[in-house]
């Protein structure tokens, strides 16, 4: 789990972010997290994942699809709900999480 | 009119009811999720959830059971041919026929009996038992391959039952990160891959008879984990020699509390709940008892 | 709306093995499975067990009038796993006899006190309260908002696979826990 600093920056971010976890790895959930202007939808649940899954060592999952940005677009079911991700690699675990977060979200600029 | 089940009457009496309970889910209805919906059916199986987003292609005819020309013609639903071979066998089935990704349908899965993964990757078979142990469901997986090995080439497959509380995909190392990672690397480039259909009736009769062991009270030695493999060269099923070396061992794959259940599960009631006694009168009613 | 109970044969049989246990002086054991809950699609609840968490010896009271009296310190250990795990808490006891058990007249009115206390930590969450007999189980289940409920189906996930109910049993005449 991420430390509680580390935890509270990004809940500044977005708030009510809570860590969760499924089958060994690390997620922060990130309810109504605000995606860059212009974006369709303006705003959706994530899901930060900082344990290197699948490839990748770290990786966002939103509740929605979008349509005009991001590529390889691929569903997941995590912790129960359906998620989408795209493509877009090598972002570190070794950031502060909200450092993390904000490098996968500027794909979606 | 006579029994239909009477010559399986050997499952004791209360299969029958038992399996006509039963209502599973089968996730891809291709080569081998073709083959378990005829499997089930026959065997008495009443409950089906069916999901497969593809329709039939010409190229699925090798193999796909109860696909016909016509169906390539008409493009019809995977999740249709399988709901028409069951209802051809028994009319009174129940069909729950979804033909989407199943990630976006999964709740569909949570009543299960048990759930059969004939998926294609090794990540939608990761995501499928994560989500059945979420519900304590068994999850059946089966699948084959042919590697091209110089100028030859070896069919091989697996059926792995993974139950809830037992040794899961990871523990029988047929999940891996570098498998995982490996596979998402080469996304884009997968190409249709080899696949016949005697295999797939191999391996989709092995999953029903594990099923059965697990639902019907037949077997003297049910067994909740099984790790089968399959060599088409030799032609032999035998277990895989990792669950042999595992079998004593406990999955911690699945420890946290955090694996079970819906994370984000709210009451459907409206009405907050009743609050319980103030702590002074549970102090006071637990020295009351003791009293008597 | 149906309740489902399910647990796996693993946990089943160590919760039974903990309740057979004697005590010094209590003529039962009790305990408290941790649960999380989840709807199927048609809106009925499913309980999942996951982990059992026995009552200290040194937790019970000494009280001839009852099979086993908790005290406090174990209901308050109780709301602290509910607490700091966010889980449904459902106590677990078992009557020594075959055949489907039922609450009896002290289940009923210590369950009515203790159970609705969890709502003091998590009342955003379903508790309740699980009798097993050497065959076959009972429970009931306080639901946010609605009050409480009998559990409709227990189900022993392993092999083979056990689904206890007394509908289910008059239907499929299906083997009781005794066979799990």
């Amino acid at each position: 789990m991420p430390p509680a600093e580390a935890l509270s920056e990004i809940q500044a971010i977005c708030p009510g972010t809570t860590p969760m976890q499924e089958a060994g790895l690390e997620y922060i959930f990130l309810p109504g997290l605000k995606l860059p202007p212009g974006r369709t939808p303006a705003a959706c649940d994530a899901l930060l994942c900082l344990s290197p899954r699948e490839g990748y060592p770290t990786r966002l999952f939103l509740s929605a699809q979008l349509y005009d940005r991001g590529n390889n677009w691929n569903t997941f079911h995590i912790l129960g709900r359906t998620w989408y991700s795209w493509s877009w690699n090598y972002v570190p675990s070794s950031e502060r999480p909200a450092l993390v977060l904000a490098q996968h979200l500027r794909a979606l600029r | 009119m006579k029994n239909r089940l009477a010559r399986q009457s050997f499952l004791k009496p209360e299969s029958d009811a038992l399996l006509g309970a039963a209502k599973v889910a089968l996730v891809g209805l291709g080569g081998g999720g073709s083959h378990i919906a005829q499997l089930l059916a026959h065997v008495g199986v009443r409950n089906f959830v069916l999901i497969d987003p593809d329709v039939v292609e010409d190229t699925n005819l090798n193999r796909l059971v109860g696909a016909t020309a016509a169906d390539v013609a008409r493009a019809t639903r995977k999740t249709d041919v399988a709901e028409r071979l069951i209802k051809g066998i028994n009319p009174k089935a129940r069909v729950i026929n979804v033909s989407e990704r199943w990630q976006e349908r999964a709740e569909l899965l949570r009543d299960c009996t048990a759930i059969f993964g004939c998926v294609d990757t090794f990540a939608d078979r990761a995501q499928l038992e994560v989500a059945a142990r979420r519900y304590l469901i068994p999850y059946l997986d089966l699948g084959m391959d042919v590697h091209r090995l110089g100028d030859d080439y070896c069919i091989a497959g697996q059926v792995i039952l993974s139950s809830p509380g037992e040794l899961c995909l990871r523990c029988l190392g047929f999940i891996t990160d570098e498998l995982l990672a490996r596979e998402a690397a080469r996304y884009g480039a997968a190409g249709g891959r080899p696949q016949v259909v005697w295999p797939n009736g191999l391996l989709a009769s092995a999953a029903v008879g594990l099923f059965i062991q697990l639902v019907t009270p037949w077997s003297r030695n049910p067994v909740a984990t099984a790790y089968l493999e399959y060599d088409g060269n030799s032609h032999t099923v035998k277990e895989c020699s990792r669950l042999t070396i595992m079998r004593e061992r406990v999955c911690h794959h699945f420890d946290s509390l955090d694996n079970v259940g819906d994370p984000f599960w709210r009451s459907r009631s409206k009405t907050p709940p009743k609050p319980a006694p103030s702590h002074l009168r549970r102090l006071l009613s637990y020295f009351h008892v003791r009293l008597l | 709306m149906t309740i489902t109970f399910k647990i796996t044969r693993r946990l089943f049989a160590a919760v039974q093995t903990d309740l057979l246990r004697r005590h010094a002086f209590a003529a039962e054991r009790v305990g408290w499975l941790i649960c999380r809950v989840g709807d199927a699609f048609d809106g009925n609840l499913i309980v999942l067990a996951h982990e059992y968490e026995p009552v200290a010896d040194a937790d019970y009271l000494d009280d001839p009038s009852v099979g086993a009296m908790m005290g406090p310190a174990a209901i308050r250990k109780a709301l602290q796993i509910a607490l700091s795990q966010r889980a449904s808490m459902f106590h677990v006891h078992l009557h020594d006899h075959c055949s489907f058990p039922r609450f009896s007249a002290t289940d009923v009115r210590e369950t009515s006190k203790f159970v609705p206390d969890f709502w003091n930590v998590r009342p955003e969450l379903p508790h309740g309260a699980v009798v097993l007999s050497r065959d076959a189980a009972c429970g009931r289940c306080w639901y946010p908002g609605r009050g409480q409920q009998a559990i409709g189906e227990f189900v022993i996930v392993g092999a083979p696979q056990v689904r206890v109910s007394e509908a289910y049993e008059k239907q499929t005449r299906s083997p009781k826990l005794s066979q799990a």
